[in-house]
């Protein structure tokens, strides 16, 4: 019981938190928490892949690219849309592509997988961008901000701080719902795919379908982040499909670290607020992120969260070890 | 009917890079079962000293294609020895990340050292001629880049099949652990031919850039390509990857001309032919 | 009394290497079997065949009135055969109970669910603690595999291959490196656990294959030599020449 107040305490309080957010910000300072909590959702679901099942993808920006334009484009098109179905449809066609792509990938892990995504990353990208007419190609498409309508009532979601309480109140549930399935059959079932392939076998586990399952889920919670991008920007361009949109979040999601659920939030964090200053001072600025990413790969493999979580642990064996000399 | 000659022509000269950077490439992949997403910018690195090296020596290829790949292989064996070893015992994971992240901060100095943009160089001398055959006239760069793609793979071949080297490679290839009962100081051939396999790409790094011109995403560029390469002709597999190379290289030209919308989807839906009839690739072995 | 597990004619080569030449073997329901012979003569690999690890190259194998020569490992551990490895193959970093429990929820179904949280699965949780309680690691369930001692690291091996409820269960060298003591320990605790169960047990201590099977095969280059009961393998001429003599 303990164990569980202690867990939900902190996520109330981060909820209250980000409810009153409006409150204190300005529109600009808004808009940034609106696009970290919708990368967040994006990092969340790559740490899926990376920390939890130990899957290297250099794939997950077709998710999100994907179910990004289709958003747009079902926008664009289809006159009187409202948002749920241009939303659905984006992440209807980010599951499509799962299923598809995922049973390509069925039998190949390691390397393999790497590589295989990264190719399939890139025909995403090259159809994406020689498509013009219909993706507006480097120069992208604006797209308009639908209206939203729930039954029959009419939310308003114009204004910066309306956009922000949509999303974080759609997003926030599905982040805790990913953070749910952490602790779900299937999710203890991802951690068996990391720890020992081989064995789950043996214990009744088909491991193409574990792969397939998770590649689709993930797939899907991409599309997802990818809809509200083009939504949150009212814009979207060849770069949300591109292979940098993959590599952005394994460096949010590395940095943050993989080893605990809200790491890669964390990193999404970190890597957004110091894009925004940072590239103000100074255009070498990835240049930077990529040495502190390899700094970390060398020598901090478990990203800022392990480094919290080591010293944490730390403290806590000095605070034993104090009170035991207190006690003798 | 020599529209067709030239376009073949232009599919081969892409096939002679295409072989030269995929080789290293999948020859590190099957003997250490590492992907070097930094490859591709040993590549980049090779064009980028090739150009200020010529642009201070008035446009002495020779001397770039000397002086370039031991470059690289120097830099190649600093990276093995120092930073992809140290990361071995973390796993897969870890040496597929730092590769990637080196790639990603040799692509930033890029930018940073010779600026966001093409650059482009000429050719002089004989290589910077056309020759007339077969009543057409044909640059004679892209003949020799063809040649040297062709000529490494004819030397790598018999490096592999003839000599005591090759057969250590070939056997680390199948087998990691035959290696040690050959009593062969693995690391040290480990970081050999990872140096080599930068050396070479940095070779084609030189040729590359009088021909495609040297701008900061042609390492991007051409490692999708190489993937595709190794996946198609099969991991590890050097056979595959001189097929592969012409395959895609053909693929890419003709595809230009003939369905000029969809010339890169084109390579893809080979990838994805392969993998669904053969997904260790063409000559690669089942598992 | 017909065959639980029949293996009719199975053969195995690796790249023109024959490892098994034709393996005939029948085991009825209930019975302990040990499988004994001299290092590369195959036994790793029939185990390896019969669990679904591979495919034989030939041959046949029917258990429980079903083909299941070369279906996956999944599949056939479903059918009821589970089996443990020579090599600790556990799930390192999970806890001694999550490595139970993937056993048990696999039996019970929850594989890919992705709603219910096994472990607020009281009934499931009891199945864990018994096998815990029963190979005896109940004390240490929440410490990770990987920070086990090596005899509790095969005592986990064991729980594992019993997490999913086998009817016939394989244990390949269950008492490899252990100790006279940790052994004979061991064997009790096979003996127990595999109560009701058919057992077919790849075993390289004699005195242990003695006192636990009902029937001993001996592999010997790929194949079957003798197939009897102990009293009578003791005293089989080919098997004296074939291995037994050598020790």
């Amino acid at each position: 019981m303990k164990a569980k107040i202690s867990l939900i305490l902190p996520i109330i309080s981060v909820l209250v938190l980000l409810l009153l957010m409006p409150l204190v910000l300005k529109n600009y300072h808004l808009n940034i928490l609106t696009e970290i909590i919708i990368f967040a959702l994006y990092a969340v679901s790559y740490n899926l892949l990376l920390g939890y099942a130990g899957l290297l993808s250099f794939g997950h920006a077709m998710f999100f690219g994907l179910a990004a334009f289709v958003t747009g484009i079902a926008i664009i098109h289809l006159k009187g849309i409202g948002m749920i179905t241009a939303i659905f449809l984006g992440v209807f066609s980010a599951f499509l592509a799962g299923v598809v792509i995922g049973s390509l990938l069925l039998r190949h892990k390691g390397s393999y997988f790497a590589l295989l995504t990264l190719a399939f990353n890139a025909l995403f990208y090259a159809v994406a961008t020689k498509w013009h007419s219909v993706t507006g190609g480097d120069d992208g498409l604006n797209v308009p901000r639908p209206e939203l309508n729930v039954i029959f009532a009419k939310i308003p979601v114009e204004t910066v701080p309306q956009f922000y309480y949509f999303t974080l109140i759609v997003l926030g549930i599905v982040i805790l719902f990913v953070w749910f399935f952490t602790r779900t059959a299937m999710g203890k079932t991802v951690l068996l795919m990391r720890e020992n392939e081989e064995r789950m076998k043996f214990i009744g586990y088909s491991t193409n379908l574990s792969r397939l399952i998770l590649f689709i889920f993930t797939g899907t919670l991409a599309g997802l982040a990818g809809a509200f991008y083009t939504l949150h920007f009212r814009f979207v361009s060849i770069s949300a499909i591109s292979v940098e949109m993959t590599t952005v979040v394994l460096l949010m999601t590395f940095v943050g670290g993989t080893r605990t659920f809200w790491g890669p939030i964390l990193g999404v964090f970190v890597y957004i607020i110091l894009q925004n200053y940072l590239s103000d001072i100074t255009d070498r600025w990835p240049l930077f992120m990529g040495l502190i990413f390899v700094f970390m790969v060398l020598f901090i493999p478990g990203g800022l969260s392990g480094f919290i979580m080591d010293m944490k642990e730390r403290v806590a064996k000095k605070r034993e070890v104090a009170l035991e000399g207190n006690q003798l | 009917m020599s529209e067709f000659l030239v376009f073949f022509l232009h599919g081969l000269a892409y096939a002679g890079l295409l072989f030269l950077v995929s080789a290293g490439l999948t020859l590190v992949f099957g003997m250490m079962n590492v992907l070097n997403f930094a490859h591709a910018a040993m590549y980049m690195l090779g064009a980028y000293f090739s150009y200020t090296l010529m642009l201070h020596t008035q446009g002495q290829l020779w001397l770039s294609i000397i002086v370039c790949p031991i470059a690289l292989f120097i830099i190649g064996a600093l990276i093995e020895r120092f930073l992809l070893r140290r990361v071995h015992a973390y796993g897969h994971v870890s040496e597929l990340l730092l590769t990637f992240g080196l790639a990603y901060i040799i692509t930033e100095l890029v930018k940073w050292y010779w600026g966001n943009y093409p650059l482009a160089l000429n050719i002089g001398g004989f290589l910077g001629e056309t020759i007339q055959f077969l009543g057409l006239s044909y640059p004679v760069y892209r003949i020799f880049v063809f040649a040297c793609g062709a000529l490494v793979a004819i030397i790598l071949a018999v490096i592999l099949q003839k000599t005591r080297l090759g057969i250590i490679i070939r056997a680390a290839v199948n087998d990691n652990e035959m290696v040690d009962a050959l009593g062969v100081n693995v690391p040290l051939v480990f970081m050999g031919v990872f140096a080599f396999g930068a050396a070479l790409s940095g070779f084609a790094g030189v040729i590359a850039g009088p021909l495609l011109s040297t701008y900061p995403g042609m390492a991007n560029d051409i490692l999708v390509d190489a993937f595709v390469v190794i996946v198609v002709g099969g991991f590890g597999s050097l056979a595959g990857a001189v097929i592969a190379s012409l395959i895609i290289g053909e693929l890419q030209s003709f595809g230009a001309l003939l369905f000029p919308k969809l010339s890169i989807a084109l390579v893809y839906l080979l990838m994805v032919v392969v993998l669904i009839l053969k997904p260790s690739g063409l000559f690669g072995e089942e598992q | 009394m017909t065959a639980y597990l029949e293996i009719r004619d199975v053969h195995k080569d690796f790249s023109g290497l024959q490892v098994l030449t034709g393996i005939n073997l029948a085991i009825r329901e209930g019975e302990r079997h040990a499988l004994i012979g001299p290092n590369g003569a195959g036994k790793t690999t029939l185990f390896n065949i019969i669990s679904g690890k591979y495919r034989p190259s030939s041959g046949s194998i029917i258990f429980r009135g079903q083909e299941i020569a070369g279906k996956p490992p999944h599949v056939i551990n479903r059918i009821g055969m589970a089996r443990s490895f020579q090599i600790t193959n556990v799930f390192h970093e999970l806890t001694v109970f999550e490595n139970v429990m993937a056993g048990v929820r696999s039996r019970a179904g929850l594989r890919y669910n992705f709603f219910r949280r096994p472990e607020a699965n009281s009934y499931l949780v009891q199945k864990v603690e018994d096998i815990l309680k029963n190979v005896g690691l109940l004390d240490v369930k929440d410490i990770p595999a990987s920070a086990l001692s090596y005899g509790q690291q095969r005592a986990l091996e064991l729980g594992i291959a019993l997490s999913t409820e086998p009817e016939i269960i394989l244990l390949d060298e269950p008492t490899a490196g252990m100790t006279r003591e940790e052994t004979e320990q061991a064997i009790k605790l096979i003996d127990r656990v595999t109560k009701g169960r058919t057992l077919i047990i790849i075993e390289h201590d004699m005195d242990v294959v003695f006192s636990l099977a009902d029937i001993i095969s001996v592999l010997h280059y790929g194949t079957i030599i003798a197939s009897d009961v102990p009293e009578k393998i003791r005293t089989d001429q080919r098997v004296k020449d074939a291995y037994l003599g050598e020790g």
